[in-house]
């Protein structure tokens, strides 16, 4: 007994003195957790789930309706609304369908919605949107899908009062239906009270003469009308198709979802997942590879080479291109593996695949080198390398879309090697971009390897793997 | 010839070489006696090119070395304290790497690596992954590596630790062999028996600093006392040593005495006085002086502390 507890100390102390391990047993999972959390919503502050996320809006309609319903998308959080573009002068224009298709293409901005301008047809009863997506992540396109909903219906009983109130001109016409509205709202103040002017007019807007102000997009009443709060909401699957969503009103508002770009992909969040899981895996290998760095130290290889012809520049020059080497193995290997299970595609992309996979294998190498530059112990490198990883891909996108999470984090994540492979591999893949169209994500990946390479070159010549 | 003039190295405020001169001609066989921390594989590295000294020289043939010069080391072969080998690799992939390292390519490597696989004895073995080898076996590995390129001047740093005396002998062998064939071999060690068996030079090393630098006789001399007697202490030597006193340094150590004859004290005049006691001479054990004498003279420690 005494022998185990005296056994047992040793292990605590030993497990303080590591403070790679510590870091990995509480720090690595309390980071993850908080990204989790965020991206599910469970923070308390309320403000949890995804921001900003760019919506692009075509209002063709003249309807105040119209106007409303982008007001209340602007006011919504999860979106950032764009309703307008450049002209070649630098003159700011209203956003058309034709720019906003373009952009879906080149992946600007992933949403549209544009408001027709038969926003209320002539013919029929109901409403009418379109919704353009380039719905290369499919998490983020559920929520979108979600979002705009809640926001459409919150806004349809305006809308819906006006559809009501046009069909009517049409069947009755004008100067009857006015004395119908009259009479109704004589009937409403009569019954309920309130001033009979106010409440024609409110009738005549589209209102139901119950509405007495502005409809209020997040009226907590509305929201129970509003299957798209409820989870579960159905994926955009149907290509071109009218969502079905809410008993009520699935025959009176059509709206038109129509994907734009990545058309020919059957599976439009393989590429992610193949990807995200590949770069996370490589920057373990690379890391793993390099921290070898440690053990070839301890063995004293680094005296017998560096006595001999060999320079220190070899040395981790050899590393480095290991590590590629490795790495661009592992991604073609995986990428196949992906394919031949979830159809990616892979063939008709290859060749800017292999350059995108080239470009994040240099830069997952170079990560590697950095790790075992500025770590001055192998378990150092091990514990530094378990936390950067898990957080880079957390944080990077390789486990579900960057949009989800924290503006903040948003603008680390963009520094991360993951960010930019994840990016490519979906660029290529889902938007079946050429070379020249991922140039800047090359260059991204291109810049971050050899920042961290010259950053890790410089540790080395300070740091203690050769001492 | 090598040379190091005043050269100093510090691991930030340990000096762990301090101002150490000395000079080896070519076809020596260096001895570099220090206990653990003495600073041999510091002056080694510095020699190897692998650190560079923080003041002083050192030169061999007259050009410098230190780790920007490349060219004046390929002469020189280091066999590291450390088994600085691909432990996952066999010993033919081992001596393989090291070998197209130094520029051996073709016949020249092959034959190269077959010379070296028969010194280590391991031509049988030579398929078989290094960490599969006895501590011996990559001890003798860890020196024929080194001398794939027929360095001139070979570096050992404690080249025999955790060795059985098998391989220990075989190494030995191997580096006179070497050394008559012309090799100027450093040899760095804390076991004097491995100096005073291998060295015609030795320097003895401690706190970063050569304390004496000689052949093994000229260091012995340095000693106040050449030879050493040991006897048991009891009853019957007791008598003696009131007579023995006036003529050396008597040492009572445990059960044993230990007396140090001066100078002009023969052995001859020790023993008439002991038989004329009625003692057996069985009971007297003469030692030679050792460098473990010296070391513990020059600083009061032994060299295995
Ligand atoms: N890389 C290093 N950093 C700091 N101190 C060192 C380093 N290498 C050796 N030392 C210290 O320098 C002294 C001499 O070491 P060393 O040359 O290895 O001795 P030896 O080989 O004789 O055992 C020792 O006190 C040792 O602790
Ligand atoms: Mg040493």
């Amino acid at each position: 007994m005494r022998n185990l507890l005296v056994l047992f100390r040793k292990d605590f102390l030993n497990f303080w003195r590591d403070r790679a391990a510590v870091i990995i047993t509480f720090l690595v999972p309390m980071v993850l957790i908080y990204i989790f959390g965020f991206v599910f919503g469970l923070n308390k502050t309320g403000d949890a789930g995804p921001t900003g996320i760019d919506l692009a809006v075509v209002n063709l309609s003249s309807d105040p309706g119209a106007l409303d319903l982008v007001n209340a998308l602007k006011a919504e959080k999860t979106f950032h609304v764009i309703t307008t573009t450049h002209d070649p002068h630098g003159q700011p224009r209203p956003l058309t369908e034709a720019d906003v298709r373009a952009a879906l293409h080149n992946n600007a901005y992933r949403f549209a919605l544009i408001i027709p301008r038969d926003l209320i047809p002539d013919e029929g009863f109901g409403i009418h949107l379109k919704f353009l997506s380039n719905p290369r992540n499919e998490v983020e396109t559920q929520t979108v899908n979600g979002v705009l909903q809640k926001t459409i219906f919150s806004n349809v009983p305006t809308l819906l009062g006006r559809s009501l109130q046009k069909s009517a001109r049409r069947f009755v016409g004008g100067p009857r239906l006015e004395a119908f509205n009259r009479h109704l709202a004589d009937s409403i103040a009569d019954t309920f009270g309130g001033d009979r002017n106010r409440i024609f007019h409110n009738i005549e807007a589209g209102g139901f003469g119950i509405a007495t102000d502005e409809p209020k997009p997040h009226d907590p009443a509305l929201r129970t009308l509003d299957p798209a709060s409820t989870p579960g909401t159905p994926s955009p699957d149907a290509k071109k198709a009218t969502s079905a969503v809410g008993d009520a009103f699935t025959r009176i508002i059509h709206i038109e979802t129509e994907q734009v770009a990545g058309k020919d992909v059957k599976n439009p969040m393989a590429a992610r997942l193949v990807g995200g899981y590949a770069i996370m895996f490589l920057l373990f290998a690379a890391s793993g590879s390099s921290t070898s760095l440690f053990d070839e130290k301890k063995a004293g290889l680094f005296q017998r080479l560096l006595s001999g012809p060999v320079t220190r520049g070899q040395i981790l020059g050899a590393k480095f291109l290991f590590g590629v080497v490795l790495g661009l193995l592992q991604l073609v290997v995986l990428f196949v593996a992906g394919h031949l299970m979830y159809d990616l595609g892979l063939w008709q992309h290859l060749i800017p695949l292999l350059v995108v996979s080239l470009c994040a294998a240099a830069a997952c190498s170079a990560f590697g080198m950095l790790i075992a530059a500025v770590s001055p112990t192998q378990g150092a490198a091990q514990g530094l390398t378990t936390f950067l990883v898990l957080t880079m891909s957390a944080i990077g996108g390789a486990w579900f879309p960057v949009s989800f999470m924290p503006a903040f984090i948003q603008k680390i994540s963009h520094l991360t090697v993951v960010y930019w492979s994840v990016e490519g591999f979906t660029d290529v893949l889902w938007a079946g971009q050429s070379l020249g169209d991922i140039l800047p994500t090359l260059g991204a990946l291109a810049a971050i390897s050899a920042i961290i390479m010259a950053v890790a070159l410089w540790r080395f010549n300070r740091g203690r793997i050769f001492d | 010839m090598l040379t190091l003039q005043s050269t100093t190295k510090r691991y930030g405020s340990l000096t762990a070489l301090d101002g150490v001169t000395l000079t080896i001609e070519d076809g020596d066989f260096f001895g570099l006696l220090g206990p653990n921390g003495a600073g041999k594989s510091t002056l080694m590295s510095l020699v190897a090119g692998l650190r560079a000294a923080d003041s002083g020289s050192l030169a061999l043939d007259g050009t410098p070395l230190g780790p920007q010069t490349r060219k004046a080391r390929e002469t020189i072969g280091l066999v590291p304290q450390a088994l600085a080998l691909y432990s996952d690799l066999t010993a033919l992939q081992n001596l393989r790497i090291f070998g197209q390292l130094h520029g051996l390519r073709g016949r020249e490597l092959s034959s190269r690596i077959e010379e070296a696989l028969d010194m280590a004895q391991l031509t049988e073995r030579r398929h078989a992954p290094v960490s599969t080898f006895s501590g011996g076996m990559q001890r003798r590995l860890n020196l024929v590596a080194a001398l794939l390129h027929r360095p001139r001047l070979l570096l050992c740093d404690e080249p025999t630790v955790g060795v059985d005396p098998q391989s220990r002998n075989a190494i030995f062998e191997h580096l006179l062999k070497l050394n008559r064939a012309g090799t100027t071999i450093i040899y760095s060690t804390h076991y004097m028996e491995e100096a005073e068996r291998l060295c015609s030079r030795i320097g003895i090393i401690d706190h970063g600093r050569i304390l004496a630098l000689d052949t093994l006789d000229g260091l012995l001399t340095r000693l106040p006392f050449e030879d050493e007697i040991s006897f048991p202490s009891n009853d019957s030597t007791a008598a003696i040593l009131e007579r023995l006193a006036p003529n050396g340094v008597l040492i009572r150590d445990g059960d044993t005495h230990r007396f140090r004859p001066h100078a002009n004290y023969p052995l001859s005049a020790f023993f008439s006085l002991t038989e004329a006691a009625g003692l057996s001479p069985r009971i007297f054990v003469t030692h030679r002086p050792s460098l473990e004498n010296l070391f513990l003279h020059l600083t009061g420690r032994t060299l295995r502390e």
